[in-house]
């Protein structure tokens, strides 16, 4: 989360993808790097133990998520 | 002071410890309450400036000054002696890198395990003998405790915000023990680490779950430590295929490594070369990828991807080694000598370049 809001402040459009089970510990480091109410696509947890179907799944869900950040269609 | 000369009650105590529990400042339980008199006798046991920043997180964007570690020492319970313990207990697990790393917000969910050596232990009281993780002595106690109170409070990592622990475990609420160079029979950890003897330190070992091995059966010291090396090789602590152990191995599993002729190295790369598990029992725990070939070889000249991302290529009866060096291996030496008790202590995977270390400034 830091990483994206520090490129973003370099003027570098960037999206991050969270899980669902990790939103509150992104949103306070959203908070201390300055933006607080970021804007990231959030995909259900888990992500590690999924096989190549399941990470597909997840890419499907975010990708519409993430092409919205890009644009800047959400704040 | 009394009553009378203060005008104050015994409710305003509880009223105070009450207020640092609504403050956010605790850990759960009581603290003492940091009252500016009591923080400054702390600082006068430093030379350094109270506004010093001892280090900064950037990606927290939190340093932690020696005033803001005076008051959290104070809330922990310790002594104002204590200080320079904690000052360098902060800077032993900078050092380790960890911290740096995001290894105190982990889902991993460890902490510093902090190791005193030195004439410091007996002078301010730290236990190294009966009971060393347990609890009952203040020194050990109430500084472990301060290293928490310092990663809550100057570094606002806090569970449900910060800290992401899935789990955590019970050291992250104080984790210190002091080595028994008495009943050693191997030079102490801060030597092994390259300080002089006679030097106190504190030494950090990022840690997530300490685990017993009650050996009491056999005097061979190849079976203690093919017990000890079954321990350090468990599959459940890998995060990745290697890992750096701690091993605080009891004084009477030392003294029957040592009668037979064994030094700490020849102790280190014995673990190194027996912990671990077959290739087979990886797979069948879907742990399969550690058995990768290139992880065999981390300084490999050439990245071979297709090797590397061969799963299968191991027999299932070798030996996939846990340990990449005997250098991953920390010993130390502590518990009373009344029984063939050991500990391993597990870490995060991925070892960061050493285990950390500070001289205690007095």
């Amino acid at each position: 989360m830091a990483d994206v809001i520090l490129m973003e402040k370099r003027g570098i459009p960037s999206a991050a993808i969270c899980t669902d089970a990790l939103k509150a510990s992104a949103d306070a480091m959203a908070r201390i790097q300055g933006a607080p109410g970021y804007t990231f696509a959030v995909v259900p947890h888990p992500v590690s133990s999924l096989d190549a179907d399941g990470i597909a799944e997840h890419a499907r869900l975010a990708a519409p998520q993430v092409m919205a950040i890009l644009r800047g269609e959400v704040s | 002071m009394t009553e009378q000369q203060t005008g104050l009650t015994p409710e305003d105590l509880i009223a105070a410890i009450e207020e640092c529990h609504a403050n956010g400042w605790t850990d759960g339980l009581p603290v003492v309450p940091p009252i500016p008199s009591l923080v400054h006798r702390f600082l006068e046991h430093t030379d350094r400036s109270p506004s010093e920043v001892i280090w900064t997180m950037t990606q927290v964007k939190r340093g932690c000054t020696v005033q803001a570690a005076a008051i959290n020492a104070a809330m922990a319970g310790c002594l104002p002696e204590h200080f320079a313990v904690v000052l360098a207990a902060l800077e032993a697990a900078v050092d380790e890198g960890w911290p740096g790393l995001g290894g105190w917000q982990s889902t991993t969910g460890g902490g510093p395990l902090l190791i005193v050596n030195g004439p410091v232990r007996t002078e301010l009281g730290f236990n190294s003998k009966g009971n060393v993780f347990g609890p009952g002595f203040r020194a050990n106690a109430t500084v472990g405790r301060a290293m928490r109170l310092i990663i809550m409070n100057a570094y606002g990592i806090r569970p449900h915000e910060l800290d992401q622990a899935t789990q955590g475990f019970p050291g992250k609420f104080s984790l210190c023990i002091a080595e028994n160079e008495e009943e050693s029979p191997w030079e102490p950890l801060s030597v092994t680490l390259g300080h002089d003897v006679g030097v106190s330190t504190v030494s950090a070992l990022h840690t997530r779950s300490t685990e017993h091995v009650d050996n009491r059966n056999t005097g061979d010291p190849k079976a203690v430590l093919n017990d000890i090396a079954d321990t350090c090789g468990r599959i459940g602590s890998m995060t990745r295929r290697f890992r750096r152990v701690g091993v605080v191995i009891g004084p009477e599993h030392a003294q029957l490594l040592a009668k037979q002729g064994m030094s700490k190295q020849d102790v280190r790369e014995y673990l190194a070369e027996h912990s671990g598990r077959p290739a087979g029992t990886l797979r069948a725990a879907g742990r399969g990828e550690s058995t990768a070939v290139f992880q065999n070889h981390p300084v490999a000249a050439a990245f071979d991807e297709k090797q590397a991302s061969d799963i299968e290529q191991i027999p299932d009866d070798d030996l996939v080694t846990t340990l990449r060096t005997p250098d991953d291996v920390v010993v130390v030496v502590a518990g009373a000598a009344n029984a063939g008790i050991s500990t391993v202590v597990q870490t995060l995977g991925f070892p960061t370049k050493t285990i950390g270390t500070a001289v205690v400034r007095r």
